[in-house]
């Protein structure tokens, strides 16, 4: 199959490819990794899990790693990360759990419009929350919100592999029905002796059993995982959940592992300055805000491609993978990574990754 | 030959700007959706006619099947080369992100690279529309358009010469940006010839191969007619998108502007020469599909990023402002237009002066 694939590459265009066979079957692609939508439930008043099956091109991922899913909205593709559960011996079966944002045009799209049947794209595997099963150690996992998403997959990968671990799961949120996986929790915790899970709700009146109440905090976790000190500690959740275990925990527990979620930047003032990275020249700057993109970059010696230095021939187009940029023509802002921002009228107004 | 135009002050200038720029943003903030269906039926269009036309040209023992099947496969190229190629090539679905209608990497079915286009068309020619020495497309280095272009002998063989270029003319755009005159000249060195030579070649090695190699050999016995039809798809194609280009910017009434006009040249005055060096096609709906929506050159120019299919719409409000402002909006049916255009060929095939110096500038003396 590679080899016939090698003969064949000269000849094949992957649009006209993707085009023809995807009238057989929606997922289907020269190369790109497509995955359809197979089932889809409710997780919790807020969320919802989709169950993808990812083409042949899926080189899988390992238990509390991220994938960037892309679908599309208005006619435009959208990126998100989110942490998927494998359900498949194959690696091809997964699952997301999206939880709706606010004003979030990628999770509204999918926890309302994607149905059975619809493609997704998915981009590589990335992220180092995750441990070998075998590896010894007590474990505590500590998540807010959609931070849920990695450890769900975390133990659901230990308990598959019949881990005898010591795991404790400290999970908030804010009222009891925006907590996701919460039978699944209890059952998986029968099935593997050294499980524990705690749900800790912020904003709930009337705790039943095996709820718990308050912001992060040394007396609550001394109270729940008597010995966090001695265990290896996995936090995710949104920045200022990070941050706070953080504090408490870095400095006393033997491994601390984190990831959270980065808000949407925040467009800055004109004034000030920005810090631009190129990827391609592997060069980090610090640029005026107020200034379109490419003078700024030439100001510091930089000399990237451009024509007409006025936002319609396309040359100096490049990717931006991060951060967000102002029009300086019709004002319009752009906080989405891009394969093809038009540096010449284009300003930043937050720090910015560049494929230059 | 450059019929007077009413002059404007500078602030009428920088008004008749803002309006476009307001129209501009106004149609920015629409784009969604709808362009995102719209190109991709015409993409889906497109690949059926491609299909069809070859399976057709396949079973051309049949000869009706060989005159349809080589009529898709012209109408396939034409849609790829034009509604699809030449405006996403533009950028104007970049918004979508999609990997298969990005500016920067679509690749067309036609002789030429999609870099090469990129850089002489997307940049010299819609940023230096009509100016005399930086747009390349003003007679592409072969025909003498413009009576401010000077004489030479060569130039009374042009009516033969015009239509060769025009049965040639993929193979004309695909070594535009070799600026052969340049490296005969001596001003070109051949190291640099012959790197830019090599993407340039193996895009037409890879035409060549797959219409004149590859699909008359998958025919078998039918290899001839396959052949024949893939070049007269080529040729119909050619024709075609000859005769909409040249109608776009050499029309009679369309003006030619000196270098000196371009330095500090504001929005509105870029706006203003736009206009000025374009002319528009009247027709049907179908008819601006087949054109890539260049029958509306003058909005193109304009708005070369806005998705083309809304050039139809943007047309009526362009119309009006150019209209308030005095400014000439240069339209007509494809005939009359085209018949222009075969008159600047012959008449400045012969030696011509122009009638008098061209008015350069909008501003009011």
């Amino acid at each position: 199959m590679t080899s016939l694939r090698r003969y064949l590459q000269p000849l094949v265009s992957p649009p006209v490819f993707d085009f023809w066979a995807s009238r057989f079957n929606a997922a289907a692609s020269w190369d790109r990794v497509l995955a359809k939508v197979v089932a889809r439930r409710a997780e919790s008043r807020d969320a919802v899990t989709l169950e993808l099956r990812a083409n042949r091109h899926f080189k899988g991922l390992r238990a509390g790693q991220h994938l960037n899913v892309t679908a599309e909205v208005d006619g435009a593709r959208l990126t998100r990360s989110y942490s998927p559960s494998l359900l498949s011996a194959d690696g091809r079966h997964l699952s997301i759990t999206v939880r709706e944002v606010d004003g979030g045009k990628l999770s509204t799209q999918l926890c309302r419009h994607t149905a059975i049947g619809d493609v997704v794209e998915l981009g590589a595997a990335f992220g180092d929350m995750t441990w070998a099963d075998a590896a010894p150690g007590a474990r505590l996992l500590l998540a807010a919100g959609s931070g849920i998403t990695p450890m769900i997959s975390l133990i659901r990968s230990a308990v598959a592999a019949g881990s005898t671990l010591d795991l404790d799961l400290v999970y908030w949120a804010r009222r009891r029905d925006e907590l996701c996986f919460v039978d699944e929790l209890r059952d998986l915790a029968t099935r593997m002796p050294g499980l524990r899970c705690h749900f800790v709700l912020t904003r709930e009146t009337g705790l039943r059993e095996g709820e718990h109440e308050g912001r992060p905090s040394q007396e609550l976790l001394q109270r729940l995982v008597p010995d966090h000190a001695q265990r290896q500690v996995f936090a995710c959740g949104p920045d200022g959940f990070v941050e706070s275990v953080r504090e408490l925990l870095e400095t006393r527990v033997s491994q601390f592992h984190s990831e959270s979620f980065t808000p949407k930047a925040l467009p800055a003032a004109v004034t000030g300055t920005v810090r631009v990275e190129l990827t391609r020249s592997r060069r980090t700057l610090e640029v005026p805000a107020g200034m379109p993109l490419l003078a700024a970059l030439e100001s510091q010696g930089l000399a990237p491609a451009h024509g007409c230095r006025m936002g319609l021939c396309n040359t100096c187009a490049c990717g931006k993978s991060a951060g967000s940029t102002q029009n300086v023509v019709d004002g319009s802002t752009d906080a989405e990574p891009t394969p093809a921002l038009r540096i010449c009228v284009n300003r930043a107004t937050s720090d910015l990754i560049l494929d230059l | 030959m450059a019929c007077a135009t009413k002059s404007l002050s500078p602030a009428a200038l920088e008004a008749f700007g803002a309006e476009l720029d307001a129209l501009r943003a106004r149609t920015v903030a629409k784009i969604g959706t709808e362009d995102a269906r719209y190109i991709r039926r015409v993409v889906k269009v497109q690949r059926y006619f491609e299909v069809a036309g070859r399976v057709l040209l396949f079973a051309s023992i049949f000869p009706p099947a060989w005159f349809l099947g080589t009529l898709l496969l012209g109408l396939a190229k034409i849609l790829d080369n034009m509604e699809i190629g030449h405006n996403v090539m533009h950028g104007q679905y970049d918004w979508m992100r999609d990997p298969h209608l990005n500016g920067k990497t679509y690749e067309w079915d036609i002789a030429g690279t999609g870099d090469n286009w990129r850089k002489t068309h997307n940049f010299k020619h819609h940023t230096y529309t009509n100016v005399r020495g930086m747009d390349d497309d003003i007679g592409y280095g072969l025909l003498r358009l413009f009576p401010e272009q000077r004489w030479r002998p060569f130039y009374l063989a042009q009516p033969l010469v015009a239509i060769i270029f025009a049965l040639a003319f993929e193979w004309g755009v695909a070594i535009q940006d070799l600026e052969l005159g340049k490296y005969f000249a001596g001003r070109k060195s051949k190291a640099q010839m012959r790197a830019e030579w090599k993407p340039v070649s193996r895009k037409m090695r890879r035409q060549i191969v797959k219409d004149y190699v590859i699909f008359p050999i998958l025919a078998g016995p039918f290899f001839l007619p396959v052949l024949a039809g893939n070049f007269v798809a080529n040729i119909i194609r050619n024709l075609w998108t000859y005769t909409v280009i040249f109608c776009g910017h050499f029309t009679a009434d369309v003006h030619l502007f000196p270098k000196s006009i371009v330095d500090n040249e504001s929005r509105g005055h870029w706006y203003w020469r736009q206009i000025l060096g374009s002319s528009n096609l009247r027709g049907g709906k179908l008819f601006h599909v087949m054109t890539g929506n260049l029958s509306h050159q003058i909005e193109h120019h304009l708005f070369p990023d806005i998705p083309a299919w809304r050039y139809e719409a943007l047309a009526r409000e362009v119309r009006a402002i150019c209209t308030r402002y005095g400014v000439p909006y240069n339209t007509g049916r494809m005939s009359v237009q085209f018949s222009q255009v075969v008159w600047r060929i012959l008449r400045h095939s012969l030696p011509s002066r122009p009638a008098r110096l061209p008015s350069v500038t909008p501003l009011a003396a």
